[in-house]
This record gives structure tokens, sequence and C-alpha cells, in this order.
């Protein structure tokens, strides 16, 4: 139980996906000028990155490696997290029109992020369990939430601060990023690893 | 009050069909060329697919472009359920099976079975909150021409 608990607590805060990892930056810049789209988006992908890490796992560990097929690793993986969306896409919209019609706008964009990918790479590298692997896939896409919904009320604020006409909208955003990648920084403390 | 753009694409009786102009998530609407993401949201099947209507008391016609909006909430409450119920499920599920058993594909079998459980209470969530109009868009007011959404 304790193993899980450092696990989840290293993927989440030690090794954040976005400040530690540099993943998923494209929507850790887009999509948080509002603290509700960024819970959107990161309840979005929380859901992929930890379906789809079950199906990479699977794969993984039932056709990859049985068959030496380890160098078609990327691109198979690009084609399940692919499927993954898909699959999410359809069982929103099959569970819930209404919902899909509020949050299908993140789906695709979730096929890009380069976090999920990077998440399902790492699983191989850690040559975890099942259990392991979709706690790891979880609480990574949990600490890429809570930096996303932290981040944007950061800039929230920042929209009514008094900044400087040359450092106001991205340049404050990368700036107030910065920071919160040094406070993070203060969480490697807790792990030798 | 979250507001978007939306074209009017169909009247139907007091009813009127909606396309949401915006495309990706970045909230840069029309402009569209600064968009690295426009390339896989902006086919004409996908806006299709979240076309929506709502009822026409503002007399509006074909071709207008009108700015509707959204609770505050009802974006984390739609996320909450169509997401973070499934996934709960799954995990709980999983977790007991991995207790239980100890074996990955009996863990695996009972996170699908979890998971499956979950979008079930998900359908019923989402029921209700469509039922109490939670969820549903409104017409707020019509846009001027050549209004974007800011990229900031």
């Amino acid at each position: 139980m304790k193993e899980y608990v450092l696990l989840m607590v290293s993927a989440a805060l030690v090794n954040n996906v976005i400040l530690a990892r540099f993943l998923g930056l494209c929507s850790f810049m887009g999509v948080t000028t509002r603290i509700d789209t960024a819970v959107g988006m990161g309840m979005a992908t929380t859901f992929v990155i930890t379906v789809s890490s079950m199906a990479d796992w699977a794969v993984e560990t039932y056709l990859l490696q049985p068959f030496g097929l380890g160098y078609l690793r990327t691109v198979t993986f690009i084609l399940v997290i692919a499927a993954a969306v898909q699959f999410t896409e359809m069982t929103v919209k099959k569970v819930s029109p209404a919902l899909f019609q509020m949050l299908g706008i993140y789906l695709p964009l979730i096929t890009t992020n380069c976090a999920v990918l990077g998440v399902a790479l790492l699983l191989v590298e850690g040559k975890m369990s099942f259990i392991s692997s979709t706690l790891f896939a979880f609480a990574s896409s949990i600490g890429y939430t809570l930096v996303m919904v932290i981040f944007a009320g950061l800039r929230e604020r920042l929209a009514l601060a008094d900044v400087p006409r040359l450092f106001a909208g991205p340049p404050i955003g990368f700036i107030v990023a910065s920071l919160l990648a040094l406070a993070f920084m203060g969480f490697s403390g807790m792990s030798t690893n | 009050m979250v507001e978007g753009f939306a074209h009017v694409v169909a009247v139907e009786g007091g009813v009127a069909w909606l396309e949401p102009e915006q495309t990706s998530s970045c909230g840069s609407c029309a402009s569209s060329s600064a968009c690295g993401a426009k390339g896989i949201g902006t086919t004409a099947s996908r806006l299709e697919a979240r076309r929506f209507k709502l009822d026409n008391y503002a007399g509006l016609v074909v071709g207008e472009r009108v700015v509707v909006g959204i609770r505050e909430n009802a974006l984390v409450k739609a996320s909450l359920t169509a997401y973070a119920i499934p996934l709960a499920a799954m995990l709980g599920a999983g977790a007991m099976a991995q207790w239980a058993a100890g074996s990955d594909g009996i863990t695996m079998a009972a996170m699908v079975a979890g998971l499956v459980l979950g979008l079930g209470i998900a359908r019923l969530s989402a029921g209700r909150l469509s039922s109490r109009g939670d969820l549903a868009p409104r017409f707020l007011r019509r846009a001027n021409v050549g209004v974007v959404c800011k990229i900031n």
C-alpha cells in the first residue's frame, strides 16, 4: 500500500508531467485562461491518459514484448491513444449528447497532447505491474490537472493585475510558469529519485 | 456565464439549430489563422456533430452570428460527471480486485467492468443534470460583425 502511495505522490508532484518533465506545454499555455476550461481539459486528459495507459500496458505486455516488436512501440502507442480518444468521444456522446456538446472540443486536442504518449512511454521504461502502471498514469494526470488549475487561477488574477505593457499576456504567463516550476522543485526534496 | 459564438444553421418552427464557431479550446475562434490546433477541430463533420438547438424566442434567422452562454459551473459539473464518475468506479474496482486476487489479468477485467458500471452511473447522472437544464446553452445576444474572442 505504501509503495502505491509513494508512486502516486512521486508521479503527481515530484516528477510532475508539466513542470518537471515539460510535457503537455501546449495545452498548459493554451487552455489555462479560465479555471473551468482548465478543469474540463484536465479531467478529459486524466480520463484519456488512464484508459490509454491501461490499453498501452496490455499491448506492450501481450503483443510487443512476446513478438519482439519493440521498434513499433511509438507508432503503436500513438494508434492506441487515437483509438482511446475516439472511444472516449463516442462514449461521452452516447452517455449524454448534452455533455458531448460541452466537452467535445477538448477531445481532439488530447490526441496531439504529448503528455499522453510521454506517460505511456514512461510506463514501459519503468517496467511496472498493471495496477502500478494504472496508478502511475492516473497520478501523473492528476498532477497535470492540478498544475493546469493552479496556473489558470494565477492567470485569472494576472488578468486583473497592473502588468507593464511589454509583459502583458503570454510573457508574464511564462514568468509565472517558471516561478510555479521553481515552487514545484521543492517537492523533489521529498524523494531521492 | 461562459460565452461563445455560434452560427444559426437552420430554423424549424420555434427551434433554431446552431453550430458552435469556436473550433479549439484556446478561444481563438475567428482568429483561425493564428490557431495551431485548427486542423483537428474544424472539419465540417465535427462541427455538425456539435450542432445544438435553442428555443427561438429571439426570432433568429439562418446565417446570424450569436453569442450563447452556459453557467459558470456547468463545465466543471459536466466534466466531473463524464470523467470522474467512470474513473472512480474503474479505479475502485481495480483496487478491490488487486487486493482480493493480486493478478494482473483479473485486475484488468475488474477495471473494465468498473469502467462500464461507471459509465452507466454517469449516464443516469447526466440525465438528471440535463432534465434540470444545467447543461443547456442559452441565447444571450446577437454578435456584432467582426467581434472575435481575445487571445490572451
